[in-house]
C-alpha cells in the first residue's frame, strides 16, 4: 500500500513528464528512475526537479544531490521527507489518487 | 571529423583574449599568481535569484544593454589585427559562440526593450559585429556548444592549408546574461559553490565567464604551429556522454603520430563537473602519461563557445612567458595523478595539448607547438 507521499510523487512524474503509457500505480518504489527503471533522461530530470522544488518547496542544489534524490521513488519521498515542511507534507494526506 | 590534421605550416601569426582578469598575457600572469575573477553573483542579475561564481568584464552588468555593451569590446580585442581587409574571399572570418546575443531575446521578451531582438540571433550577432567592424561578407558562423572555437579553428586550418585562403580570422565570443546563467543554474551545475577542476570531491559545481578571442591562422608565418586537429561527436545524448569514457579516449587516439616524441603540457577543459572532469582526465592520463594537466576554470569559469579559443589564447601566452599557470581552486586529492596544481616552469616542454568538451559528447583536441 503506498503512502500519499509516494503515491503522489508517482502521479507527479507521470503528469510532469507525460508518460501517457505509464500507469502511476506500476512505478516500482525502488526501480531506477534514470537511465534503466523508468528510462528517465537528463533532461526528465531537470522538468521533475523543477517541479518537485515548486510542489514541496524544496532546494535540491547540485548536479549530485539531484542524482541522489531521484534514484527511485523511495529514494525521492525519503529526501523531500527530510527537507520538506512537515505541514506540507501532511496536507497530502488527503490528496486523492487520481 | 576524427582524423587530425597534422601540420607544422599551419600557424597562429597572432592571437589574442580577454576575460575578467585582462588581456591573454594579463590572465596567463594573473592565474599564475592564483588570482580567482569568479565572483557571487546574483544569477539572473536584476532580478535577483540564488548567488552563484561568474566571472564578468570590469564594469559589466550580466543585464543586457541595448546596443550591447560588449561590441566595444570586441572592436578593442581586434585592434592588434584590424588593418588586414577581413571578410573577404582571401581573408575570411570564422566566428564561434555558444549563445551569440541569446540574453537580449530573453530581454526583449521580458523587459520589452526595443531593438534587442536585432542582436539576439547567431545572424543578428554576428551580422552586427561585421557591420560595427566593418567586415565583408564572408563570414563563417559555428555554434557547437562547448567546442564551437575548435569547429572554428579546424576550419580555418583547412581553408589555409587547401589554399583557398591567405589568412583567416577566427573569432569566438560569449558574454553572460540572466538567460545563460539561468539555464545552467536550473541544470545545478551552476550552484553557490565555487568550481575546482579535476577536484575529487561529493558534489561538482562550474562558474561562467565572459570571454572573447582571435587568432589568425595563415602559413608560415607565426612562432606557434597548429600542429594536429581532432573532433569526434558522440552522438550518443542530448547532454551526457557515453559513461565508459570512450568519446574522450577517440578524440585523443587521432593525435598520436603528431604527439609522438614530443614531451607535451595538457590544457583541459575542466569545468569542475565530476562525472565530465574524471572521464576526461582519466582518458589525458591513459594517453600521455606523467603529462601534467591543468584547468584554468576555477578562475575564469567556462566560457562557454568561446573556452577553446580564450583558453589557447591564454595558453599561448603562458608558452611565451615560460610559466604555464596550475589549476586555480582546486587541491589535492584529485580525479588523476597528473593534474598539476600548481604553476611549472614550461620551457622543457615541445608544447601544449588543448582540449574542450560539450553537451551531447563533442570533443575536441588541438597540439599547439613551438616552431
Amino acid at each position: 500500500m503506498n503512502d500519499p507521499l509516494t503515491l503522489r510523487l508517482k502521479h507527479l512524474i507521470v503528469e510532469t513528464l507525460r508518460l501517457e503509457d505509464v500507469d502511476p500505480q506500476q512505478i516500482e518504489d525502488d526501480k531506477p528512475l534514470i537511465g534503466s527503471g523508468l528510462s528517465l533522461d537528463s533532461i526528465d530530470a531537470l522538468e521533475l526537479v523543477v517541479r518537485i522544488e515548486k510542489e514541496f518547496g524544496i532546494k535540491i542544489s547540485s548536479s549530485e544531490e539531484s542524482r541522489q534524490a531521484l534514484a527511485s521513488v523511495a529514494a525521492l519521498a525519503q529526501f523531500i521527507r527530510q527537507r520538506a515542511d512537515p505541514a506540507r507534507l501532511a496536507s497530502l494526506a488527503g490528496t486523492p489518487a487520481n | 571529423m576524427s582524423a587530425a590534421a597534422v601540420s607544422d605550416s599551419v600557424r597562429l601569426a597572432a592571437t589574442g583574449c580577454i576575460t575578467p582578469l585582462g588581456d591573454a598575457t594579463a590572465t596567463a600572469a594573473a592565474l599564475v599568481g592564483g588570482v580567482r575573477a569568479l565572483q557571487p553573483t546574483p544569477v539572473l542579475g536584476r532580478a535577483g535569484g540564488e548567488a552563484v561564481p561568474l566571472a564578468l568584464l570590469p564594469g559589466r552588468a550580466l543585464d543586457e544593454t541595448n546596443p550591447p555593451a560588449w561590441v566595444p569590446v570586441l572592436r578593442a580585442l581586434l585592434a592588434p589585427v584590424a588593418d588586414r581587409p577581413w571578410g573577404t574571399a582571401r581573408f575570411p572570418v570564422a566566428i564561434a559562440s555558444s549563445n551569440f546575443g541569446v540574453g537580449s531575446l530573453y530581454a526583449f521578451r521580458r523587459y520589452g526593450e526595443d531593438g534587442s531582438a536585432d542582436h539576439g540571433t547567431p545572424h543578428g550577432s554576428t551580422d552586427l559585429v561585421r557591420r560595427e567592424l566593418g567586415w565583408g561578407p564572408a563570414l563563417a558562423v559555428f555554434s557547437h556548444a562547448c567546442v564551437s572555437a575548435h569547429l572554428a579553428l579546424a576550419h580555418a586550418s583547412r581553408l589555409v592549408l587547401a589554399g583557398a585562403a591567405d589568412e583567416v580570422l577566427v573569432l569566438a565570443y560569449d558574454f553572460l546574461s540572466p538567460f545563460v546563467a539561468g539555464g545552467f543554474h536550473a541544470l545545478k551545475i551552476l550552484n553557490a559553490q565555487f568550481p575546482a577542476p579535476y577536484q575529487a570531491r561529493a558534489t561538482g559545481s562550474i562558474g561562467l565567464g565572459d570571454g572573447a578571442a582571435y587568432a589568425v591562422v595563415t602559413r608560415g608565418r607565426g612562432d606557434l604551429a597548429v600542429a594536429a586537429q581532432s573532433l569526434h561527436n558522440e552522438l550518443h545524448h542530448f547532454t551526457a556522454n557515453r559513461a565508459d569514457g570512450s568519446g574522450f579516449a577517440t578524440v585523443l587516439a587521432p593525435l598520436a603520430p603528431a604527439v609522438a616524441g614530443r614531451k607535451l603540457w595538457l590544457k583541459g577543459h575542466g569545468t569542475g563537473t565530476l562525472e565530465a572532469g574524471q572521464l576526461e582526465a582519466a582518458a589525458l592520463a591513459q594517453a600521455f602519461p606523467g603529462a601534467p594537466l591543468v584547468g584554468w576554470k576555477g578562475s575564469l569559469g567556462h566560457t562557454l563557445g568561446s573556452c577553446g579559443l580564450v583558453e589557447l589564447a591564454v595558453a599561448a601566452a603562458a608558452l611565451r612567458a615560460g610559466t604555464t599557470p596550475g589549476t586555480v581552486g582546486s587541491e589535492a586529492p584529485t580525479l588523476a595523478p597528473n593534474v598539476a596544481l600548481a604553476p611549472f616552469a614550461n620551457a622543457g616542454f615541445d608544447g601544449v595539448l588543448c582540449t574542450s568538451n560539450a553537451f551531447g559528447g563533442a570533443h575536441a583536441a588541438l597540439l599547439l607547438s613551438h616552431v
